[in-house]
């Protein structure tokens, strides 16, 4: 006997009613008549748990610790009620070729219809073999399992970026999932890791709504990621005023103001940190008096110091920023042109002394 | 040019005075320069900000003075910019002459590299010219059609992120500039970078303007306030079309 | 094949049936485990492999050493935040920085919640699975399991026969339902499960609570750090400034209101450790009172660098002392030194690197890391499909550290053995308490050394550090706002903030006891700029290959002699590994930059 949808809700103490009603809500959410609420009603009523497995690539495991700590859906909720998390090996019973097998049963029971949920990525250097799932490059593992899913979730910045590992040099050449798999749709959820509640929020939103979220230009959520930290920051009043903590532990930041100019990349990161925060609402990094690193944007290692306003430029040394080149520019610019003057000075005296009044000649 | 060109010129006396830059380019021009001053100002303090003021925060709203300040100069800039393309249509053949580069022209090429050799100090004497001249119009066109396209773009999807999905500044600019620079932190990084470029371009503009006002043949910073190309020599001009 | 005698005392015959077990699961990262059992299935050779790497610490070349941490700290997400705090402490110790004592707290309070946390999720949710079978939780009776609840900790409250009741029926809804998920393909008939129903029963409650509470126990990390996992760091102190009433208190970091956050969730660290945990663990190890496998190195050959010091900067003051115990003689006590470059030394014989002489060891501070993947001449399979791995050529990925050349097991164990045997008051209290419960539920009468000395004494030592350091913490906040109250707010030493500051070159070492065992990084700067950074953790040390000499690590050591009830299933296995808390995303250094690109798929 398979659990349904409706079954779960209904043992979660939700009655009938009010299950009624959430089809109803449903029906309307997607555009749909009235007619349409007993077939959502007999679609939950009869529908099993959506299978997925969660594999691991090059990774640390934060995608996976952040799921855990989610407050609202509770992880063992969304892993006993909600989903059927048939794969994932930081957490399964299963090793060896049992857990193998799993993958095989339900790529053979739930052909297009599981989802694939990625954590980290697949090193390519190597023949693959820097990150090695039953002998074989994880890079196989990704391609047969992604080969006959529904759709990919691509979990923290590694998967959808590369982060880290793909970092200058990135030297095992840790390559995001979206450049390897080409013919599915894949949703981004990018940060390292990505908020426990967004995590949970992406899945629940497919399953109740059976549809991918919206997805901005670079394939992330448009719920959680269309607007920077700076955007709803309690410290942006400060910013405003032009209050900025101008050194660790002064005056400034312990009265909290804006971390700005201690390199904060509030600015430039699209997350939900300041909205949602961090585990259960408790803080996020700027409450907390650090600046954000801005740990959901791509590249964000390459991008200078977490402490600098102003990206590094390695093409020009390695303290180089944009005002650094530019003011040495204008300088250089500024000298040759003091330079030019008194020259050009030189050969007009120059020019006035042996020719006095040539040109007039020619009048 | 071949020397016989030269003499056959040196036959025509030129207009002693033609009326180049019309009332409308003239005004862009200075709005376009106090623009480009805030813009640099404002946009250095953006990235650098002043020390910080003491006190409640609702006292204060230098940051914010200061960005509008930039936002504010920025659409001036780019409704200027907008409105001197539209004039470039409806004005004169000068008011054209910075969007249309004639790359093709080997002559035109000659010119560059004369005047290349006369800042140079390598010739004796620059050419004369009605309209700009062809390394004015080389460094001129780059820069301000290119550059401020450049920096319109940038600085409206910078815009836009502050305004959000959903507004046009986003939907126009931030949507597909942000990614294609990768993030947001590259953007800023060469919006910042170019401004550091039209600076230095700035104070070669200002210093060759004044340089040639001085020691080439034709009038220079008192044609963008009168309008008048006004000549040292009566000699035959070199761009005549 | 003979046997070969390993000079750590180990006979190693490969002669046996072959049993490969990849992915090891329930684990961080990526392991591979291979064994040969006897006619009796008994392993008689093991084989650990680590098969992953990301070469982080060449990623780390030229950087701002202030930024490291972050790095670093991506190295574990589970043991998240404690390579951040020793890539500070190493950055301070070459800058010759000090940090405030508030700093020193909070830290320490960081640092301990991470134990409790980090024990607690590996105890029910990576290897509670090997001990515990949650099918047979069916079968018990509710009653019967409230009775089992009420005995093993009466202060428990959730302990009614209708709290278990309800927690069977949804796992009996979860089990019929036929999609098993996490619990799909387990050996769940396998005779090597011992406990009864209620005992599963119970442990699946627990199971399901701490999931529930150590989302909490992590908000500790979100006041101090701004979130969790990958919490902030900052070199020359914490980044959370204090301010209990000044202007503008409300929106700083650190207030009254934060302080009591941290403490509420600390007071539920310590009742979750005292009336949970240690239950939980003395219990289900009574049931296992004649599987006491697993040993190895375990409380034999053990190394820690110390931690936890009472006035920071004085070693001598440390909660939990260093030191090295070799072969089992617990009358002596060797000093470790992690600069010493006699002392701690990696090899690479059997592993994917290559040295210039690969006979010798390397002091991390000269740490070589050349690539050279390849398989030994006996291997079976193909070069990207390994069937069977070759142990005498190289296999893993993950090097071979040595203190003064022995093979040594390093982590909570490790630990406790040290300050039993330096006199702990605290420790021997505990140890002593727990070996006399564990013999009184278990009809036994074992002395602490062999109890120590197993799978299950890995698995106690591990409680009891979780214990500790909920206690610990306690002390940590009392002391931290006795200073608030002396007028002492600072949280940060900026004096050497500025890299104009710093010398022209400097190396520094910094240890943290992870909890996984003994953790150090080793870091050269020159030009403000890192020059060379190596991690040596505690997986490298536990899950590391054999050396030159021959000697089999402690994850090896730990799965010697150990019999299996069925060699397909490898219930015993899991068990020993697990009991380790293996991070392999940890372990495993790094390589340069050029390997050859895989053209197999096409990249855009």
């Amino acid at each position: 006997m398979t659990e349904t949808f409706y079954e779960v809700m209904r043992r979660q103490g939700i009655t009938r009613r009010s299950f009624m009603k959430y089809c109803s809500l449903t029906a309307t959410a997607l555009g749909l008549g009235p007619a349409f609420v007993p077939k959502i009603a007999h679609a939950m009523e009869t529908k099993p748990r959506i299978p997925i497995l969660w594999l691991h690539g090059l990774e640390c495991t934060c995608c996976s610790e952040s799921f855990i700590r989610s407050a609202h859906p509770l992880a063992k909720d969304v892993i006993l009620s909600m989903v059927s998390l048939d794969y994932d090996d930081t957490i399964m019973a299963a090793a060896g070729h049992q857990a193998e097998a799993i993958i095989e049963e339900t790529i053979e029971k739930y052909n297009g219809n599981y989802i694939l949920a990625v954590e980290g990525n697949p090193p390519l250097n190597q023949d693959g073999m820097s990150c090695i799932i039953g002998g074989k490059p994880f890079l196989d593992q990704l391609t047969h399992a992604a080969e006959h899913c529904k759709a990919i979730i691509s979990w923290g910045s590694c998967a959808s970026y590369g982060c880290v590992q793909a970092a200058a040099p990135n030297p095992t050449q840790a390559t995001p999932v979206h450049k390897v798999i080409h013919n599915k749709p894949i949703i981004k959820v990018p940060g390292c890791p990505p908020i426990a509640e967004v995590m949970t929020a992406v899945v629940t939103y497919i399953l109740t709504f059976e549809r991918m979220p919206e997805l901005d230009r670079q394939g992330r959520p448009k719920m959680f990621y269309s607007q920077r930290i700076h955007d709803k920051c309690y410290r942006r009043p400060h910013f405003d005023a032009g209050q900025f903590v101008e050194s660790w532990d002064d005056e400034a930041a312990r009265k909290g103001y804006c971390l700005y100019k201690m390199g904060c990349k509030g600015p430039t990161t699209y997350n939900a940190c300041s909205t949602i925060r961090w585990n259960e609402g408790t803080s996020f990094p700027i409450q907390a008096g650090h600046g954000c690193i801005g740990c959901s944007e791509d590249g964000f290692w390459d991008k200078g110091s977490w402490y600098a306003r102003l990206t590094d430029i390695p093409q020009f040394g390695v303290e180089a920023n944009a005002d650094k080149v530019g003011a040495t520019a204008a300088a250089v610019v500024g000298t040759a042109t003091a330079a030019h003057i008194a020259a050009s000075a030189v050969k007009r005296a120059m020019q006035k002394d042996a020719q006095p009044g040539s040109q007039k000649g020619d009048e | 040019m071949s020397t016989g060109q030269q003499t056959e010129h040196e036959l025509y006396r030129s207009e002693p005075a033609v009326y180049v830059y019309e009332a409308p380019v003239r005004i862009w021009h200075w709005v376009n320069a106090l623009c480009i001053t805030v813009l640099c100002v404002t946009g250095y303090f953006i990235g650098s900000p002043l020390p910080t003021m003491p006190g409640e925060a609702s006292d204060h709203f230098l940051m914010g003075y200061i960005r509008f300040a930039h936002f504010a100069a920025g659409y001036v800039l780019a409704i200027g910019f907008l409105y001197r393309i539209l004039w470039a249509f409806l004005g004169n053949h000068h008011a054209r002459q910075l969007f249309v580069v004639p790359i093709t022209n080997l002559n035109w090429w000659k010119g560059v590299m004369h005047e290349a050799k006369w800042y140079a100090f390598l010739t004796k004497e620059p050419h004369k010219y009605v309209g700009h001249n062809p390394l004015a119009l080389l460094f001129m066109h780059v820069m301000l059609v290119w550059g401020t396209v450049f920096m319109i773009f940038t600085g409206f999807a910078l815009y836009g992120e502050g305004t959000g999905m959903g507004s046009w500044q986003f939907e126009w600019f931030s949507s597909w500039i942000i990614p294609l620079f990768g993030q947001s932190q590259d953007v800023h990084t060469w919006h910042h970078l170019i401004m550091w470029v039209i600076i230095c371009f700035i104070i070669m503009h200002v210093y060759v303007a004044i340089r040639e006002d001085i020691m080439s043949r034709q009038s220079m910073v008192s044609t963008m306030i009168s309008g008048w190309r006004t000549f040292k020599d009566n000699r035959a001009v070199d761009d005549e079309d | 094949m003979s046997i070969i005698k390993t000079p750590n005392g180990y006979d190693l015959d490969s002669s046996g049936r072959r049993v490969v077990v990849d992915p090891v699961t329930r684990i961080e990262g990526h392991m591979r485990c291979e064994v040969n059992v006897d006619d009796n299935n008994v392993i008689r050779n093991a084989v650990s492999s680590g098969t992953m790497w990301r070469g982080l610490e060449v990623i780390l070349k030229g950087r701002d050493p202030r930024d490291a941490w972050a790095f670093v700290e991506r190295i574990c997400g589970v043991c998240t935040g404690c390579h951040a705090l020793t890539s500070v402490r190493a950055v301070e110790d070459a800058l010759g920085i000090r940090i405030p004592p508030n700093a020193h707290l909070i830290r320490e309070i960081m640092a301990k919640t991470l134990q409790v946390h980090d024990h607690v999720v590996h105890f029910y949710h990576l290897h509670a699975l090997d001990w515990v079978n949650p099918v047979n939780a069916l079968k018990a009776d509710p009653k019967a399991t409230s009775q089992l609840q009420q005995m093993v900790s009466p202060a428990h409250p959730m302990s009614s026969p209708g709290y278990f009741r309800d927690i069977q029926t949804r796992i009996r809804k979860f089990v019929e339902s036929g999609q098993l998920g996490p619990f799909k393909n387990g050996y769940w008939d396998n005779p090597a499960y011992k406990l009864p129903p209620e005992a599963d029963l119970m442990a699946v409650a627990h199971y399901l609570e701490a999931l529930d509470l150590q989302k909490d126990f992590v908000k500790v990390h979100t006041v101090f750090g701004g979130k969790n996992p990958h919490p902030n760091y900052l070199v020359g102190g914490v980044p959370c400034a204090i301010n209990m009433d000044g202007d503008l208190s409300a929106g700083a970091p650190l207030n009254m209101e934060r302080l009591n956050f941290v403490k509420a969730r600390i007071n539920e660290m310590v009742a979750f450790c005292n009336n949970v945990l240690i239950p939980d663990v003395l219990a289900i190890a009574s049931f296992y009172k004649d599987w006491l496998y697993g040993g190895g190195l375990g409380a034999y050959s053990v190394m820690d660098y110390g931690a936890y010091p009472k006035v920071n900067y004085d070693k001598s003051t440390d909660q939990l002392p260093g030191g090295v115990i070799l072969n089992g003689n617990w009358n002596e006590v060797f000093p470790v030194d992690p600069r010493d470059p006699e002392q701690v030394q990696e090899f690479v014989a059997h592993s994917w690197y290559s040295y210039p002489d690969e006979k010798m060891g390397l002091h991390p501070w000269d740490g070589v890391t050349e690539p050279n993947f390849k398989l030994g001449p006996n291997f079976k399979g193909t070069k990207t499909n390994i069937q069977e791995m070759d142990e005498a050529a190289k296999y893993s990925w993950i090097k071979a550290p040595r203190w003064r050349g022995h093979a040594v097991e390093v982590g909570p164990l490790s630990r406790y053995t040290l300050a039993y045997v330096q006199g702990v008051d605290y420790v021997k209290n505990q140890v002593d308490t727990s070996v006399a419960a564990f013999n009184k539920l278990a009809g036994t009468e074992l002395g602490a050394k062999s109890v120590l000395q197993s799978t299950i004494g890995r698995t106690l030592a591990r409680a009891l550090e979780a214990q500790y350091c909920a206690d610990m913490m306690v002390d940590d906040w009392t002391e931290l706002m006795g200073n608030i109250k002396n007028g002492d707010t600072t949280t940060a030493n900026m004096e050497k903030w500025d890299p104009k500051t710093w010398p022209k070159e400097a190396k520094g070492v910094g240890t943290v006891a992870a909890p996984r065992g003994a953790l150090g990084h080793w870091i050269k700067i020159k030009d403000g700029r890192i020059e060379n950074y190596q991690c040596v953790v505690p997986t490298t040390w536990n899950g590391s290959p054999r050396d030159p000499a021959g000697n089999i690590g402690a994850f090896e050591a730990s799965l010697m002699n150990t019999p299996m009830e069925r060699p397909d299933e490898p219930v015993e296995i899991l068990r020993s590994l697990h009991s380790f808390d293996p991070c392999l995303a940890c372990s495993t250094h790094v390589m340069s930059e050029d390997g050859q690109e895989l053209v197999r798929v096409k990249v855009r």
